[in-house]
């Protein structure tokens, strides 16, 4: 394992931290509720959904989070801005952390910044995502609400690889006229999750991984990812059994842990009970790697809970 | 599949479909092609059919898929659009407009609709080859069968056209000013990804 040399940037997002030196922090774990194909979801368009059962999820979720000692964040995916605003409703009184703000609708996702701002705890939110899609009409949108934390998603397209995302971060590369970070600032986000967009397996998944230890060395903003995305793509994998599955995504949880993650987006809430004990174990390991790199892991590090 | 299909002359890749994704083949005879989108659709009659829910590597591997089978001349897009992807809109502005010199799909109102793994020629292929229908938001499986149906033309009068990803040319590593510390007195350029001695 290793330290990095430039310092690494902590952020405080409703009183969970993240980033800093490998070992240091636990790994912040984001489960997704409500997303396409969401069985406890009755309604995507307009935010039907089964709530007791979405309240055990989110509290399975806390719990696994208390007994490890690595923080969650919900991760709140909606089809339109009706959806959002009863999923808003709901995480209002289940949930009292940090969550993240997503849809593949960029109207969606603005509507939702909006909602936030008004309802008074946009510092609870992150806004998922800020990239190369992020138009004038969102880039203002974000700029008007009072939401100040993103996921800046490092996919170039036009350069494919390591330092094609490190270009769209920093001068936008062949893809834009300037970088991404430099965009999210004019927009106010001063929180700034670093995200290289996991593609599937085959396609360049692994880079990633490598992603994650240079943008942090580059850069030292929190790193993460939704390695997830690279399991659940797999057409191989699709025609095993369910063991084969979690197995491999908790090896891929841990794997991008170990290449110096700071958060995950780890796919659906169910899945907290297969990642929880990845991850912690993960960071056990990490934190015991670095104790003679004078990384000394936070109090409430799953190396002071679990062992 | 079978040997005998692709005799007279090889009008389609063995294996064929070259790329794996998302998808069920049919009769690789058949002139037709479904891309559902969002859609889970079962489509019986056609040569091959899968969903395709991302405006970039999904249609590259449909593009590469279909020129790939020289009989293949119609392609329908129907099922849901997936929202913000718009995967279904990308495919008919690729056809209708190619992409620019930064591999940009003209006149997509997809998130992201690039190109990053097709030379022109296999766009320009693909725009020859076959011919889009527009349904996009049709679901009924039995009016998608009948478009199938109805849909016949004689194969593309070329050899199939096969798709090698572009591979970047090896560039010599420099070792720089080293980003981590393994301990030890070991350091890692991270950029590299090189381990070396500290000096």
């Amino acid at each position: 394992m290793f330290r990095f040399k430039r310092e690494q940037n902590v952020v405080n997002l409703a009183g969970v931290r993240m980033g800093g030196q490998p070992g240091e922090l636990a790994s912040v774990l984001c489960g997704t509720i409500f997303y396409q194909g969401h069985k406890i979801v009755e309604d995507e368009e307009r935010g039907l959904f089964d709530r007791a059962a979405a309240e055990r999820l989110v509290s399975r979720q806390g719990e696994l989070s208390d007994e490890t000692g690595c923080p969650s964040v919900l991760h709140i995916y909606a089809r339109s801005s009706e959806a959002f605003s009863r999923y808003l409703d709901f995480t209002e009184k289940a949930w009292s952390g940090p969550f993240i703000i997503d849809s593949a609708d960029p109207a969606t996702r603005m509507a939702a910044a909006a909602m936030l701002s008004e309802l008074g705890y946009a510092d609870r939110a992150i806004y998922n995502s800020i990239s190369l899609a992020t138009d004038e009409a969102e880039a203002r949108a974000i700029r008007d609400s009072e939401v100040d934390s993103a996921i800046i998603l490092a996919y170039n397209p036009t350069q494919p690889g390591v330092d094609g995302s490190l270009a769209v971060l920093e001068t936008g590369g062949q893809a834009r006229e300037r970088g991404l970070l430099d965009a999210a600032r004019d927009m106010g986000i001063n929180n700034m999750l670093i995200d290289p967009a996991v593609l599937p397996l085959g396609s360049g998944a692994g880079a990633a991984l490598r992603f994650s230890v240079a943008a942090k060395a580059r850069l030292g903003y929190p790193v993460g990812s939704g390695i997830h995305n690279a399991v659940s793509s797999w057409p191989w994998l699709a025609g095993k059994g369910a063991a084969a599955k979690r197995g491999c995504d908790a090896a891929a949880a841990a794997m991008q842990l170990l290449s110096a993650a700071d958060f995950l987006l780890y796919g659906p809430i169910e899945s907290a009970e297969i990642i929880f004990p990845a991850a912690a174990m993960a960071d056990i390991l990490i934190a015991e790697a670095v104790q003679d790199l004078e990384i000394a892991p936070s109090d409430a590090h799953p190396l002071h809970r679990l062992v | 599949m079978t040997e005998d299909d692709n005799k007279d002359r090889n009008l389609y890749t063995d294996p064929w479909p070259p790329v794996r994704g998302d998808y069920q083949v049919g009769d690789p005879r058949s002139a037709v092609a479904v891309v559902t989108l969002a859609s889970s659709l079962f489509i019986k009659g056609c040569a091959i059919f899968g969903q395709c829910v991302t405006e970039n590597l999904g249609l590259e591997k449909i593009v590469a898929n279909v020129i790939s089978n020289c009989n293949i001349r119609f392609l329908i897009i129907c099922g849901l659009e997936s929202k913000g992807h718009l995967p279904g809109n990308t495919l008919l502005a690729l056809h209708k407009n190619g992409i620019d010199q930064k591999g940009r799909i003209v006149g997509s109102k997809g998130a992201i609709p690039f190109i990053q793994n097709l030379p022109p020629e296999a766009i320009s292929r693909f725009q020859e080859q076959v011919e889009l229908i527009d349904r996009i938001g049709l679901v009924d499986t039995m009016e998608i069968e009948a478009l199938v149906a109805r849909h016949k033309r004689e194969p593309f009068p070329s050899e199939p056209f096969v798709v090698f990803k572009r591979k970047a040319p090896l560039r010599a590593i420099s070792v720089g000013e080293a980003d981590l510390a393994l301990g030890a007195g070991v350091v890692m350029d991270a950029s590299a990804w090189l381990v070396m001695e500290e000096v």
